[in-house]
């Protein structure tokens, strides 16, 4: 299992991934909207998404979990 | 050492046995720890000390001072340490000397005995009298307690007191190469560039059982301070390495940037790659739209020599970049933000990072490059927690002490104090360009038009009206953020073609090569750290 946390405090702009999905090291899972800057969200390691914490317009803070990554 | 001693008497002219006890002893030395020890560390996956100098230096070179060096501690009794386990000598890297300090560790752990220091002691003099680098391959469990337990602790110290004379003087490498404790992570910690070798190396200030002991974790050398700690997580080490091979390899070309010291200008290379070559792939790389990210570290090679880069602390502060290149030949240091990171915003470690490399750079009249991208610096409490005025600030002053030459490349944003660290035109650069999708202001639109507009906007009651017209005095204030109003107040020297962005760079360099900058005298300034 891998956690994905905010590195900054952000609102958040897109989730591009779904629970369940499979995804490859340095996929986008969603992307942060901060310091005038869209900032991609990716995954280090290959896996399934497992758990999804974040939606639209909701404002994360540095260190919040975003997602967990079930490797493969 | 039994050999035949007599010289008293009989033949006058007999050679032989001087000669061949004097082989004897260095073939000795030559031996390291022995046999079961030199196994030991290749079992380890790491190379003696004697093979790590053939890799390091250029053949033939090297010259060695107290092969012959023992312990001559009465305490240790008729145990023959090696050299004393610190290997010492002037070699060449690319024909140029260094002066070079190895610990080996299958004499006693590497550790740092009286004979040895006093041996590294006779290096760093040498180094800084004949004004060469000085490179330390590090590989040793710290002091040598067992010589060393007592008080007379209180007269020890110099080593690091004569790093510091050093600094800035005569570039200074520490390669990890094992895992060091106390004393030896200090060396490390003094240098200018410290690449670890993973898995095998470590620095800490207190070894696996001195931690156990005194604060009563359990934790190996590799959690504690592996590569994987000190070039992602704490910044220490600049660059982590497969192997030793590897990391003595990344230490001469390191080199090859540096001058032999400060009063030398780094040595310029022939090169086949024009300066007039139109970098084209920047309109692939970079999006106009200005805030999409992109990987600016391609932006630095596509400008370089042969596209080739030596990253300076790459995992670590990602959202800005520092890298050693070429350009014409000529060596120069590049810092540019990363979008890709935190979006380019610069934190406290970006800030750190920047210094520090802009504080080398400058120490050996390495050319500055900056390439902006930056939205500014982070805002909010938990980056006021961390200290970001005092990490902002370093970087304002490494900058603005800086007295190479400093040129800069507006690419798209340049925010507030962000355009000021990253060698804004007020910081003394000497040619600053933009491309046409460069952005320079106070703070982006969105942001000034909450502040301006704050109570004309605070008076409509309708949400959606009041949204609407957020947009349209942003818009107004947009069009006022334009590389085209900046060059119209000359505070732009060029707006450019991105594609032209390696010639404006050299251009810039040749129109600075002989910069001269006065300050008033002072001892030095009153750094914030």
């Amino acid at each position: 299992m891998a956690e994905i946390r905010a590195e900054i405090t952000a609102n958040v702009w897109q989730v591009v991934v779904e629970e369940g999905q499979m995804v490859a090291e340095g996929d986008e899972i969603c992307i942060l909207e901060s310091m005038k800057m869209e900032i991609p969200v990716v995954t280090e390691v290959p896996g399934v998404v497992r758990e999804l914490h974040v939606a639209p317009e909701q404002t994360v803070q540095e260190g919040d979990l975003i997602a967990v990554i079930d490797e493969a | 050492m039994t050999g035949p001693r007599s010289r008293e008497g009989g033949d006058v002219h007999e050679w032989g046995p001087l000669v061949g006890d004097l082989a004897q002893r260095k073939a000795r030395a030559l031996g390291m720890g022995g046999p079961e020890l030199v196994e030991r560390q290749h079992s380890l996956g790491k190379l003696t000390v004697r093979e790590r100098l053939d890799l390091l230096l250029d053949p033939g070179t090297w010259v060695e001072y107290g092969l012959l060096a023992d312990h001559m501690d009465p305490g240790l009794g008729d145990r023959y340490l090696a050299a004393d386990g610190a290997v010492t000598g002037v070699g060449e890297i690319d024909g140029r000397p260094v002066a070079v300090a190895a610990y080996d560790f299958t004499v006693m752990a590497g550790s740092m005995g009286k004979v040895g220091e006093d041996k590294i002691a006779r290096m760093r003099a040498h180094a800084l009298r004949q004004r060469i680098p000085m490179v330390w391959l590090l590989d040793s469990a710290g002091a040598r307690i067992q010589s060393t337990s007592g008080s007379s602790f209180a007269g020890a110290g110099a080593l690091f007191r004569e790093q510091v004379a050093m600094s800035g003087v005569v570039p200074m490498v520490a390669a990890m190469l094992g895992h060091c404790a106390a004393g030896t992570a200090y060396i490390p910690a003094l240098a200018d560039f410290v690449p670890m070798v993973k898995g095998t190396s470590s620095m800490a200030l207190g070894g696996r059982h001195l931690v156990k002991a005194a604060v009563g974790e359990d934790v190996t050398e590799e959690e504690m301070g592996g590569s994987a700690v000190h070039t992602r997580v704490s910044g220490v080490a600049d660059l982590e390495v497969a192997d030793d091979a590897e990391c003595l390899r990344v230490v001469r070309r390191y080199l090859g940037f540096f001058p032999a010291h400060n009063g030398e200008r780094p040595p310029v290379r022939a090169t086949t790659d024009p300066v007039d070559r139109r970098v084209e792939e920047l309109y692939g790389i970079v999006p106009t739209a200005p805030r999409r990210a992109y990987d600016v570290r391609k932006v630095v090679a596509a400008v370089a020599d042969d596209h080739e880069v030596f990253w300076i602390k790459p995992e670590w502060a990602r959202n800005i970049v520092t890298g050693l290149v070429r350009i014409g030949g000529q060596p120069v240091g590049v810092l540019a933000n990363q979008p890709m990171v935190l979006g380019g915003a610069l934190d406290v470690n970006a800030a750190d990072k920047a210094a520090r490399f802009v504080w080398l750079c400058d120490a050996f009249n390495i050319p500055l490059v900056f390439l902006h991208d930056v939205p500014g610096f982070i805002v909010g409490s938990a980056v006021e927690k961390q200290g970001i005025i005092r990490h902002g600030a370093k970087m304002l002053f490494a900058i603005s002490e800086a007295t190479v030459p400093k040129i800069s490349v507006v690419m798209r944003k340049s925010y507030g104090a962000g355009y000021f660290v990253m060698n804004g035109l007020a910081y003394e650069a000497d040619y600053i360009v933009a491309w046409p999708t460069a952005e320079i202001a106070v703070m982006g639109p969105d942001g000034a038009v909450n502040i301006i507009h704050r109570k004309t906007l605070a008076a409509i009651e309708d949400d959606d009206a009041r949204a609407q017209k957020r947009l349209e005095l942003a818009e107004e204030i947009r069009r006022n953020i334009d590389p085209y109003v900046a060059a119209g107040h000359a505070q732009l020297d060029d707006v450019i073609d991105p594609a032209d962005t390696r010639l404006a760079i050299a251009r810039g360099l040749r129109i600075s090569a002989d910069k001269r900058v006065d300050r008033p005298p002072r001892k030095h300034g009153v750094l914030p750290v």
